[in-house]
């Protein structure tokens, strides 16, 4: 496509919308005259917008819209409940695990053999819980029927 | 003056010092522009709804560090495309995955129309097959234009781009969209 033709291309979507001044309207209504692959493309475009025009897009019901602000205030509510839960739970395990890591797996007096096992143990624990935790944040995302009241 | 007269730099600035009331007029003011411009870009119902109350959680987060100076429109704009985009890239992961979509129509033909309306909802299901298969500019210029009927200032301002760049956009993204519609027919 030549320079010359791209212009008058994109002047074809000002065109079919009205949106071109008064000086490119003339232009581009001279070139139209004798461009056949222009009048194709005008007239595509003004049926795609007369069938755009003739639609809308489906709407939520009237109750959803009634309990929109209520639903965005309760997010905002549990986002930061979660955010300070969170903190708290990460500031809880950490001394947790300080507390447990200095008196009981450096303890030389309890035995080696229950300080190996219960290392295990916590560590089999958290892989569970991890796996679980994040089928189920899988699952949720993909059930399309979530917003259905069982 | 009430709070649904306020102008939305006051009532952004009220939101930053955690008025609850601000943020519902604000909420109440732009929900159904959020939830429509949202669906416009992902094509399902309840990704929108969650997108556009996911937008307003952001501005109230954000609200602090919002100047002034700028239109709110825009910038929360730009916050509901951001989230469109994140989710359409999500959504795609989920694809890659197998999983099936939300297939329900998401596009309606306008009631008031009831003589052509046959012939129009057929057109909608091929648009709309036509519409997921566009980029996320193509479809979000399209949206703009076409289903917001907004002027080329309009769309200017909110993508930030020149004016002639609207025109050239929506020159190619309608040149596409009307091929896919002819292969879908």
């Amino acid at each position: 496509m030549s320079l010359h033709e791209e212009k008058f291309s994109i002047l074809l979507s000002g065109y079919t919308d009205g949106e071109l001044i008064p000086e490119e309207k003339i232009e581009f209504e001279r070139h139209l005259k004798t461009c056949v692959q222009c009048q194709k493309e005008v007239q595509v475009f003004q049926q795609l917008k007369e069938v755009t025009g003739a639609m809308k897009y489906a709407d939520i019901p009237e109750h959803v819209w009634e309990n929109y602000w209520r639903g965005t205030y309760r997010r905002l509510e549990l986002g930061i409940g979660w955010i300070l839960f969170s903190l708290g739970a990460i500031i809880v395990l950490a001394f947790t695990c300080y507390a447990l890591f200095m008196n009981f797996f450096l303890n030389p007096a309890e035995p080696l053999i229950l300080r190996i096992g219960i290392g295990i143990l916590i560590l089999g624990t958290i892989f569970l819980l991890v796996s679980i935790t994040r089928e189920r944040i899988f699952a949720y995302r993909r059930d399309r029927y979530k917003e259905i009241q069982r | 003056m009430s709070v649904a007269q306020v102008d939305d730099s006051i009532l952004i600035a009220e939101i930053a010092e955690g008025d609850k009331k601000a943020m519902k007029a604000l909420v109440e003011r732009y929900k159904r522009k959020a939830f429509f411009l949202a669906l416009g870009m992902v094509g399902n119902r309840d990704e929108a709804l969650d997108i556009s109350q996911e937008a307003f959680i952001r501005v109230f987060k954000s609200a602090c560090r919002f100047d002034r100076d700028q239109k709110f429109f825009p910038w929360f704009y730009s916050i509901v495309a951001n989230l469109c985009k994140d989710s359409l890239q999500r959504r795609e992961k989920r694809d890659a995955r197998a999983i099936d979509l939300d297939e329900s129509d998401f596009l309606l033909v306008d009631d008031s129309n009831p003589e052509k309306k046959m012939m129009i909802k057929e057109q909608a299901q091929i648009l709309q097959k036509a519409l997921e298969q566009l980029s996320f500019e193509d479809r979000e210029i399209i949206m703009l234009k076409h289903f917001r009927d907004l002027s080329y200032d309009e769309i200017s301002r909110l993508l930030k781009i020149p004016k002639g760049t609207v025109m050239s956009r929506l020159y190619y993204a309608r040149k596409k969209l009307a091929k896919l519609c002819d292969e879908l027919a």
